[in-house]
Parts: C-alpha cells; sequence; structure tokens
C-alpha cells in the first residue's frame, strides 16, 4: 500500500511537471518562432549581403523595362501597357518552374501570385521570403488573401467560442475581432517595403466556394470587413499596396458586394475553364466567362486584371481558346492590364482528383499564347 | 568557462557515496515519470506524415534518435533501482589473496609502490606477483614487500592466462585481482569482504578512481565519462541484480570462479567473467566506495587504443555470451548486458548523425521538414529533464568533490572516438580482430593515427563549405536562393556542431604531443591515505 502511494504520489508530481513544461511551451512558443524568424531573416540578409549580392541578377537585368513601374505605385494603380503573370504552385520549393515558363513563353513575366489564408500557422502570416524573393526575381507579387477565420486559436486571440466562426464572419472582422492578425500582416507588409498587389476575399458573391460568400454572409457585411482593413493599413500607415477586389461574375449578383471607389485600385476576375471535366461545367470560352461582363465592370472605371487564367485540355481545343482568348484583346478590353496564368499541376480544390492546369510542357500551347500576343497586341 | 580546480589533495581519503533515501528515491521517480512523458509526447509530435522529407533517411534519422531516447529511458529504470549495501564487517580469519600481474614493459617502481600499498592492505592477507617478465628485479620488489612471485610465462590472455594458473596454485578463498596500475587503501578488504557472508555472492566491486585525471585533457575527458557509472549507474545495477566486475579493482570467491572455468578470457575478460558469473547463478554486490585510486589513459592515442579494444571486445557478450546464457541469466541482467553490449553502436548513431548535412550538401537529400520551432518546444523538455537527472544523480557518486560536474570533456571525447567505436562494431560483425596500429612515437608528426578520420572530417566540411559558397555564388539557378538560404546555413551550423566537438578530440590528441611522460605513482605518499570514516 504503501509503495502504492509512493508511486501515485511521484506519478502526479510528475504529471505536474511535464505540464509546467507544457504551459511554458505555449508561452513561449510565440516569442520563439518570432525569435525564430528573426533568426531566419538574419541568416537571408546576412547571406544576401555577404555572398549572393556578388551575383549577377539575370532575371532582374530582363525586367529592367518593368522597375519604373513596380516602384510608382500610382503607376501601377493606372498603367499604359498589359502585364503578364503566372501563379505557379510549386513555388514553394523553387521558383525554377516559373522560369522555365519565361522561357516557354520567351517573356520574363513581371507579376507572380500566390496564395495565402488566414490563420495562426507559419505558412498563415505574411510571405516574407516568398516576397523578398520575387521581388529579387525582378518582378512584383500578388498576394490572394483567403480570409477562412477557422485556423485561429480562439483562446489565445481572446476570442468568442463559436461553431463556425465563419458563419457570419465578415462581420466579426469589420468590428475588429481580428485586428491583431491584420495588423501584423500591416507591419510586416510594411517591412517589405515594395509595392504589392493584394486580392483580398476573392469570388465574394460566389455562395459555394468560400466560408466568406453570401452563405454565411450579408454583402453589407462584406463589405464593412473590406473597408476595415484597408483603413487598418491606411491607420498604420502602410502606403504599398494595390487592392484587388474579384468578384465571379457569373454570379450575376455582384454589385452589391462592391466596397466603393476610394477602398478598391483594381478589379479582378478569374476566368478558368474546366472544359467537360465535370457535370456542371462546360466548354466555356474566354467571351462566355468574362468578355460579356466587361462593360459593367468598365463602368467602375478601374484597371482590370484576369487573376487566373487557365483551360483544360477536357472537352475541347485549349490552343483555340488562348488564341481566341487573347487575339485582339488590347482592343476588345482596352481597360485589361493583367493576366495572370494559372499554372497549377495539382489542383485539389474544385474537383476530388487532381486537375492540371499547367502549359510549361505544353510547347503548342506557349507557341500559341507567344505568337497571338505578339501579332495582335 | 570554469576551470575546476585540481582536486588532486582531496582524493586520498576514503570516501563513501551518500545513502538512498526514501526522498532522493521520491524526487528522483518524479523526474523519471516527468521524463518519460515527455518522450511520449515528443514521439506523438516526431511521427506524422508530413514531417517526412525523404522516407529512407527519415527512418536512418528516427531510428538514431528513437534509439538515443530508449537508451535514455532504460538509463532512468535503472538508476531507480539505486541501491547502496548496508556495512557489511569482514569476518576474521578469511584467508585472501591478492593478484597483480606484470608482463614486460611494465615500469618496475610502479609495482614497488602499489606492492608496498598491498602491504599496507590491514586485512591478513598473501599478495601474489603474476610475473612473466623474465627480470628479477621485479622478484626482489616482490620480496621486498613481502608478495609471493610467482612466474608464469606462456600462458593465453593478457591477464587471465596468468590469474587462472595462479587459481590453481593458491589454498585462499578469496581473490582481489587488481591492475598494477591501482594503489589500493590500507582497508581496502573491510570495505569488501563483508560481503561475502551471503554464500551467494560471488564477486564484490568496488568504485574504481584515478589519480591522474588532472593531467591533460584526454585523461580529464575519459575519467569523466566512468564518474557516473562508479556511482549512481552501478547502484542501479546493483538494485537489480546486474552489477558487473572490473577487471581493476575486483574481489571474487575462488569458488565461484572454479565454478565457470576461471576468469574470461578476451578483450573484455572482467564483463564476459561477471556475465558467466550471473548465468551461473552468483549473485554480486557494489559498495559504492573509493578504496584504490590507478590511473586512466592520459594522451588521445592510448586512450583511443583502449576504447577500440574495449568497443571491440564488448561485442562478444553480445554475439558468443548472451545467446548461449540468455536462459539462467534474469531479466534485468538480460536487459543490462543487451544494453551493455550495445553500447558502442553509439559510434554507428554518431556516424550517421555526422553524415546527414554532408548527405544534404552533396545530394540534396533532406530527411526531414520538421517546423524548428515545434522541435525546441517538445524537445526541450527531453533535453532540461535528462540534465536535470544526470545532475541530480550526482548525489550519489562515489567521490562528489573531484566528480561533480558536466563533464563536458567526456561527452567531447565521447563524440570525437566515434570513429574508433564505428570500426570496434564494424571489426565485431565481420568477426575481425583489431589490426596492429601503431603508437603515437612511430605516428606522423606525433598525432596519433587516431586522429585521421578526424581531420579528415575537417577537411570535408572546409571542403563542403567551399563548394557550396561556390554553388550558391555561381551555379544555383535564381528560383531557389532565398527559398534555401535557411536550410543550407541551418545546416552548417547543425554540422558545425559536429565539428566542434572534433576540434575537441584533435586537441586532445595534439595536446598529447607535448605531454611528459612522468610517473605519477612516484609522487604518492601512501602514509598520507586517510581511511577514517566520517559517521
Amino acid at each position: 500500500m504503501k509503495r502504492f502511494v509512493f508511486v501515485s504520489a511521484a506519478t502526479v508530481m510528475g504529471i505536474a511537471l511535464v505540464l509546467v513544461f507544457v504551459f511554458l511551451g505555449k508561452q513561449t512558443s510565440g516569442p520563439i518562432s518570432g525569435a525564430l524568424d528573426a533568426l531566419g531573416n538574419k541568416i537571408i540578409e546576412v547571406e544576401q549581403d555577404y555572398l549572393l549580392s556578388q551575383r549577377e541578377p539575370i532575371r532582374s537585368k530582363e525586367l529592367a523595362w518593368f522597375q519604373p513601374y513596380r516602384h510608382n505605385i500610382e503607376l501601377m494603380k493606372n498603367p499604359d501597357t498589359i502585364f503578364l503573370g503566372v501563379y505557379e504552385n510549386n513555388y514553394l520549393q523553387s521558383f525554377d518552374k516559373i522560369i522555365n515558363l519565361d522561357e516557354s513563353l520567351k517573356s520574363t513575366l513581371p507579376l507572380i501570385q500566390i496564395y495565402t489564408a488566414w490563420g495562426d500557422k507559419d505558412r498563415e502570416k505574411f510571405p516574407a521570403i516568398y516576397a523578398k524573393t520575387i521581388y529579387d526575381l525582378g518582378s512584383m507579387p500578388i498576394i490572394t488573401w483567403e480570409p477562412w477565420l477557422n485556423d485561429f486559436d480562439r483562446e489565445k486571440h481572446n476570442l468568442h467560442a463559436v461553431a463556425d466562426p465563419n458563419v457570419a464572419g465578415m462581420s466579426t472582422v469589420a468590428r475588429g475581432d481580428y485586428d491583431f492578425y491584420i495588423e501584423e500582416w500591416a507591419h510586416e507588409i510594411a517591412a517589405f517595403e515594395h509595392n504589392i498587389f493584394i486580392r483580398f476575399g476573392h469570388e465574394m458573391n460566389d455562395p459555394y466556394r468560400y466560408p466568406w460568400g453570401p452563405q454565411n454572409n450579408e454583402p453589407k457585411d462584406f463589405v464593412a470587413a473590406w473597408q476595415h482593413v484597408v483603413n487598418k493599413f491606411r491607420e498604420l500607415g502602410v502606403d504599398n499596396v494595390i487592392w484587388i477586389w474579384a468578384p465571379q461574375p457569373a454570379y450575376l449578383r455582384y454589385a452589391e458586394y462592391y466596397p466603393g471607389d476610394e477602398y478598391v485600385d483594381w478589379i479582378g476576375v478569374g476566368t478558368l475553364n474546366y472544359g467537360t471535366v465535370a457535370s456542371w461545367s462546360k466548354w466555356w470560352t474566354f467571351k462566355d466567362i468574362y468578355g460579356n461582363y466587361y462593360d459593367w465592370l468598365d463602368m467602375l472605371d478601374k484597371p482590370m486584371m484576369i487573376t487566373e487564367m487557365g483551360c483544360l485540355r477536357v472537352g475541347g481545343n485549349r490552343e483555340e481558346w488562348f488564341r481566341n482568348a487573347l487575339t485582339d484583346l488590347p482592343a476588345k478590353y482596352p481597360r485589361l492590364k493583367a493576366i495572370i496564368l494559372f499554372n497549377d499541376d495539382d489542383d485539389k480544390t474544385t474537383l476530388n482528383k487532381s486537375l492540371n492546369w499547367s502549359i510549361i510542357n505544353d510547347t503548342s500551347t506557349c507557341e500559341v499564347i507567344r505568337q497571338t500576343i505578339k501579332d495582335t497586341w | 568557462m570554469r576551470t575546476k580546480q585540481d582536486r588532486s589533495d582531496e582524493l586520498w581519503k576514503f570516501w563513501e557515496a551518500q545513502e538512498v533515501t526514501k526522498t532522493g528515491r521520491f524526487f528522483f521517480l518524479i523526474l523519471v515519470i516527468a521524463g518519460v512523458i515527455s518522450i511520449v509526447r515528443f514521439f506523438d509530435w516526431w511521427f506524422h506524415p508530413n514531417h517526412v522529407a525523404s522516407l529512407p533517411l527519415f527512418v536512418i534519422l528516427s531510428l538514431i534518435t528513437w534509439y538515443g531516447l530508449l537508451r535514455l529511458i532504460l538509463i532512468w529504470i535503472n538508476y531507480l533501482g539505486i541501491k547502496k549495501p548496508k556495512r557489511a564487517h569482514a569476518e576474521d580469519g578469511l584467508k585472501v589473496a591478492i593478484f597483480t600481474t606484470s608482463s614486460p614493459g611494465e615500469p618496475l617502481s610502479m609495482f614497488d609502490k602499489t606492492l608496498e600499498a598491498c602491504a599496507n592492505i590491514i586485512y591478513p592477507h598473501t599478495t601474489y606477483l603474476l610475473d612473466d617478465t623474465q627480470d628479477p628485479a621485479f622478484k626482489e620488489v616482490a620480496e621486498k614487500h613481502g608478495a609471493v612471485w610467482l612466474e608464469l610465462v606462456g600462458l593465453p590472455g593478457a591477464k587471465a592466462g596468468k590469474v587462472n594458473k595462479a587459481l590453481q596454485m593458491i589454498d585462499e578463498d578469496f581473490v582481489l585481482i587488481m591492475d598494477p596500475d591501482h594503489i589500493p587503501f590500507p582497508n581496502f578488504l573491510d570495505e569488501v569482504l563483508g560481503y561475502f557472508k551471503d554464500e551467494r555472492v560471488g564477486f564484490v566491486q568496488v568504485a574504481q578512481t584515478y589519480y591522474n585525471q588532472y593531467r591533460s585533457f584526454t585523461a580529464r575527458g575519459a575519467a569523466e565519462q566512468t564518474y557516473t557509472f562508479y556511482g549512481p549507474t552501478m547502484m542501479g545495477m546493483y538494485g537489480y541484480g546486474t552489477s558487473v566486475a572490473i577487471g581493476a579493482n575486483c574481489t571474487f570467491r575462488k569458488k565461484a570462479l572454479d565454478s565457470i572455468g576461471g576468469h574470461g578470457i578476451g578483450l573484455a575478460e572482467d564483463l564476459i567473467t561477471s556475465i558467466r558469473l550471473h548465468a551461473a547463478g552468483w549473485k554480486s554486490v557494489f559498495n559504492p566506495v573509493v578504496v584504490s585510486r590507478g590511473l586512466v589513459p592520459e594522451d588521445f592515442g592510448s586512450f583511443c587504443k583502449q576504447q577500440l579494444k574495449w568497443s571491440r571486445g564488448v561485442f562478444e557478450i553480445l554475439f558468443s555470451e548472451l545467446p548461449r546464457l540468455s536462459k539462467t541469466l534474469s531479466l534485468w541482467q538480460l536487459i543490462s548486458y543487451f544494453a551493455i553490449s550495445t553500447y558502442y553502436l553509439v559510434g554507428v548513431t554518431i556516424f550517421l548523425y555526422v553524415a546527414i548535412p554532408f548527405m544534404y550538401f552533396w545530394g540534396g537529400w533532406l530527411p526531414a521538414k520538421m517546423d524548428f520551432g515545434e522541435f525546441l518546444v517538445n524537445g526541450t523538455p527531453i533535453i532540461v529533464i535528462a540534465l536535470l537527472v544526470y545532475l541530480y544523480v550526482q548525489r550519489w557518486l562515489s567521490h562528489p568533490i573531484s566528480e561533480r560536474g558536466l563533464h563536458w570533456r567526456g561527452m567531447v571525447l565521447k563524440f570525437a572516438t566515434w570513429p574508433v567505436f564505428f570500426l570496434g562494431a564494424l571489426l565485431a560483425v565481420v568477426n575481425v580482430e583489431i589490426p596492429y596500429i601503431p603508437t603515437a612515437k612511430k605516428a606522423v608528426k606525433g598525432l596519433s593515427p587516431y586522429t585521421r578520420p578526424l581531420i579528415f572530417q575537417v577537411i570535408l566540411f572546409i571542403l563542403t563549405l567551399g563548394y557550396v559558397i561556390y554553388d550558391r555564388l555561381y551555379v544555383a539557378s535564381e528560383g531557389i536562393l532565398i527559398l534555401t538560404s535557411q536550410k543550407v546555413w541551418g545546416m552548417f551550423a547543425f554540422a558545425f556542431v559536429s565539428i566542434i566537438m572534433i576540434i575537441g578530440g584533435i586537441y586532445a590528441a595534439y595536446e598529447s604531443r607535448d605531454l611528459e611522460p612522468e610517473e605519477p605513482w612516484k609522487k604518492i605518499d601512501l602514509k598520507k591515505i586517510k581511511i577514517r570514516r566520517k559517521s
């Protein structure tokens, strides 16, 4: 019996000791990851200064023509030329594939897009390293910033415990619940110093796709959230952001989600042709999914960006599709000032299977794109 | 870093480890439980599919890490058994022999001192000098101190052959087998013989301690590696009935040795004798007292030679002794001997650990994708608790005043001798004898040949650094530069830790070049040995 008491007492105190460590761990994990981030940035900085600055910046040189644009935010808000860009999903490991695409298209792409969701994780912080890499490669980053609200530690940030934080989520963003996160990003972006695009809460009028959509929020709440975010940045003196408002025009009701002229710099539209890969999709041309909405969007008097341009091979001819889309584009759509190719080779976000949008190795399509632009723009 | 003062003045006093109190055990158990839970939590964090970068490398990394953590748990469990034997007074009239062996090339003056010390041992005994030097001076020095001189030439094994022959020639019941470099205190036998009252006790071991550890970095490090073993570790093993014999100063019951066919022969003779005695049902006692002091290797070359001998020899327990003796060993004995005989696999694990950064730099292979911050949060409790345990059990060292500390020299030396352990393990697996390796005097520039793999490692590191810098400056694509910056330099930091240890080893070897060969026993004044107990 005595032995039982001895062991039990020791066990209880042993568990208590572990709990002390767990508590300390929780308390310090924030500061620790902060310190490690700072250390990591220092490493990059030091290597840059002492080693990498000796290198010949190849891609940067190729984009010498783009430098005056990306360093002039007013010019980027009202550009006099059309920019090409790309989203390539393997960027997390390497930007080499993007460099390959540059070669395939025989054109170094000035805009590079990456996607980041809201949340507590490391990958949900401002992607400083990737933004810096994009900048060093001569390009300008576009960040699609997705306000998922379910990936936060609610206790840690003093948020009310709710079953689904995305329900009526936009109003909570508007009232300031997530300011801790927004402000962190604002500071990081200010520290980044160079101009960037942010596409916030895209396809906000699509009731099926994203949790910030109309199934969870009123349009006015989305607008309030948008305005709150932009105001926060401005309050903190962060002035290097170009805001892209990107509705999904196919869902017809999008006007009521417009945050207002002072809050929006560019209009974005995604034009992904899924072909006949699913029961709900057809072979839609560029005109079907963008051209038909051009006139209304034109009234907003803002430069436009095709934020995701892609075409699957199922149900039609990809080369034809691009040729039709790009022929005489500046003449047909004078407000269209940027096109971002959607180059995801492993897209699992829409269907259960993986879709391959990539054109890097599709020489015929790349040739069509290159030739059409060369001949008709 | 605070330099430990030379505690030589404290060494020649009788000392014993602290008693094991219930409170001591209680706090220790708390630490162990907290440690095990922390390891379980770490296990839970470690094995996550998205931590894997390259599966084969991740498996290797996991094997190294969890092998180490498992051994750590084993060490803790061993400490839980910590036990100090109650004082047992030696009966009068026991017939005791002391054996010490001499071989050609050993210094006569050392025997002069040792035999004099043996003569000073209070309990009545007969000292035997098992001599094969064929040098009449040795006969003289034996007779000078009243020891019996036995000429035993041409017998196998360094020591064991002579011992076994001598066992047949004596009629004493108990034999203390002592290395000639050990100087026993006068009360040696009084601290040992009482335990033989229990008929089942086959051998009694005391702490093995040194008096020349302050002479060099190698000596300090080598000694530090043994402190915990001759304190809490052996006390734990005693608690589980598996404390082993150490050839330097173990006392045997003659009947026990006879029952197993004599002392074991081989590279790790004492361990072989131990396991055979345990398998034959004999019990062992470990008395954590300081009653003799000997010599630890002072130069890097000799140390490596000793480690090579042990790392090769100890595997014989695993391959030759354990399989046939396993049926009669107790569970704890099985576990203990298995753990001891696989100890030198540490050479293989350190090799893999050292190889990982090089595999990354030259092959681009990364074993794991773990967030370093998470690793710290999950792993630090284990490190802290392991350190607390290590420091806590130091209260049970046999001679805390000179032995307490972080033992960093021991760790550096252990890391820097990984090539020796690796070679020992390799030779054991292919069942080949140790090849002849020249001593320091014959080696190039006086640096021991055992430093060659270390120097090679440092050169490889520098070459790799140069290659990586060249690659990042001229070759690597712009698309991955910044993305790999942290990984690359993080890996270098990882590799650099190893290099620091290796440089420590090279320093030990370098220091050994200038070591004046001394005869440290000459300075020892036997009359100054204090044997009074505190209580």
